[in-house]
């Protein structure tokens, strides 16, 4: 997977729909600063492994129900 | 009547009214002179509504005895709606947003007989675990007033560490009620997953968010969770002899201060000696946990503010923003593979508990960090202060299953050490009642905070 770059998250910005993020959100993604969310290239690399894990046919999660 | 009953349990202020000490509207004014001292100190309401309070106190005038929680005052975090009031989430965003009726769990307080008191300060909207906010301030720890109360019910966790409440409510969605509580000396119980109605509460994560209470023992979280919980059932007394409790083998030991981990196994050595067994438990794998709850987390907080983000998006803090684009960005596919991912967490943890009545971690791998720390610092490793106050926590959100909090001992530099009990689903009042009977027996007599 190639490296996230500032001008892709500006494209789908403007070409997928959603809320207008400014340049500082978009910035804060591909280079955080702010120390609270991981950014956004350490999750999309995390989320490509477990892309790779076979899931079988589990569910995502629902409520919790009483045995 | 002195500032020491603002610290005494609900058990002991129950007993004490009907004994005809003091009544309910004595009672508040111990709080209410406390809370005109120290709230601007603590930073611990968002808002106050006294004279409310005062009025329902009246209203009740002599204890009753219908209760406990006859005639204690509580606050809750700023995320509940109480009729009148404003439910701002600690956020500029919400600062007009006058509640039309209380939340479920507000109601039910109420209809128990407590006294709500006002609101509590927190993170902005609960997204993070530090506490701070730019707006009403960051609550500090009524242990060391350089130090973080935690959050993101930081508020909460002071207003009961600082003695102007007698329990308060929170919301738990990685750790946020459990976390604090711990840093503060407290008792921090999150159900299973959906035992306490979240209607009237901003949402932050429909997935993980479980609503919550602060208390100063086990005893009195048990008061509140038969108050709050749709169906409680109350369960015998137990015993720690022939307790099967669960030591995770990896993460949950790892990266932790060596007081904290010295405190946690003193309990354990308790425990053997009043014969619980413990044994080593395989847990599921916690590579990447924080990634799928991350996942989870942002597209559902995106999906509830987008109702304001066209008309008041400046209004949201930097970080909080950014966590939204972040919501914005995932594919669909990704979140519904994260909530697979909890799915098989769910199951994998059901398994432990084959084995196990009970898990034991430390609470938190840390005491509560300086106000201001963007990190610290675990076996030489740097970590997000709110990464790391979690990192013990998250999991149970995930897996929905009931985990508590409580003071096992002190850290050399003064602050308070927690263990974590977690229990099986809707086997919240055995946890409740086992962590009641461990605090009676070990005998984790906790000083006064200075603030006292």
């Amino acid at each position: 997977m190639k490296k996230l770059q500032k001008q892709t998250l500006i494209g789908m910005r403007d070409q997928l729909g959603g809320y207008p993020w400014g340049d500082a959100e978009i910035s804060e993604l591909v280079d955080p600063k702010l120390g609270i969310i991981t950014g956004l290239q350490d999750l999309l690399d995390q989320l490509e492994e477990l892309r790779r894990v076979d899931l079988g046919a589990t569910p995502p999660a629902a409520g919790i129900r009483r045995k | 009547m002195s500032d020491a009953t603002a610290f005494a349990s609900i058990g002991e202020l129950a007993r004490r009214m009907r004994g005809r000490e003091f009544d309910p509207p004595g009672l508040l004014e111990v709080f209410a002179a406390r809370i005109a001292r120290l709230a601007d100190t603590s930073r611990a309401f968002i808002s106050l509504d006294l004279e409310r309070a005062r009025e329902r106190s009246a209203a009740i005038g002599d204890f009753q005895g219908r209760g406990p929680l006859e005639g204690i005052p509580y606050a809750c975090k700023d995320l509940f709606d109480v009729a009148g009031v404003a439910t701002t989430a600690g956020s500029r965003v919400l600062a007009d947003n006058i509640a039309d009726r209380d939340a479920a769990a507000i109601a039910r307080m109420n209809r128990a007989g407590a006294i709500y008191l006002g609101k509590n300060n927190l993170h902005e909207f609960a997204y993070g675990a530090t506490g701070e906010n730019t707006l009403y301030g960051t609550a500090p720890n009524p242990w060391d007033e350089s130090r973080l109360a935690g959050g993101s019910s930081s508020g909460s966790a002071a207003a009961l560490g600082y003695g102007l409440c007698a329990a308060a409510l929170g919301t738990d969605t990685g750790g946020s009620v459990r976390a604090p509580a711990a840093l503060c000396g407290l008792v921090g119980f999150k159900p299973t997953f959906g035992r306490i109605d979240t209607e009237g509460v901003i949402p932050y994560s429909w997935t993980l968010d479980h609503v919550g209470s602060l208390t100063r023992c086990a005893a009195d979280a048990q008061f509140l969770f038969a108050a709050l919980a749709r169906d409680y059932r109350p369960v015998e007394p137990g015993a720690l002899a022939g307790l099967e409790v669960g030591i995770p083998e990896t993460f949950f030991f790892e990266r932790c201060d060596d007081e904290i981990l010295a405190a946690v196994e003193g309990l354990m050595r308790g425990l053997e000696s009043a014969g619980a067994k413990l044994r080593k438990v395989a847990m599921p794998s916690m590579e990447h946990t924080r990634s799928v709850s991350l996942a989870v987390q942002m597209p559902e907080a995106l999906s509830y503010h987008n109702r304001y983000l066209d008309e008041r998006g400046d209004l949201y803090s930097t970080d909080f923003r950014a966590g939204l684009a972040l919501g914005q960005c995932l594919l669909a596919e990704q979140y519904i593979r994260a909530r697979r991912f909890i799915e098989t967490y769910r199951r994998e943890m059901q398994q432990v508990f084959d084995d196990v009545d009970l898990v034991l971690t430390p609470a938190t791998p840390v005491i509560a960090p300086p106000i201001g720390s963007v990190e610290v610092i675990t076996d030489g490793k740097a970590e997000p202060a709110g990464n790391a106050i979690t990192r013990y926590t998250s999991f149970f959100n995930m897996t929905g299953h009931p985990a508590i909090t409580f003071p096992c001992g002190m850290h050399s530099l003064g602050l308070p050490i927690a263990a974590q009990l977690v229990g099986r689903h809707y086997a919240d009042e055995h946890l409740l009642e086992t962590t009641a009977l461990i605090e009676r027996e070990q005998d984790f007599e906790m000083p006064l905070p200075p603030v006292a």
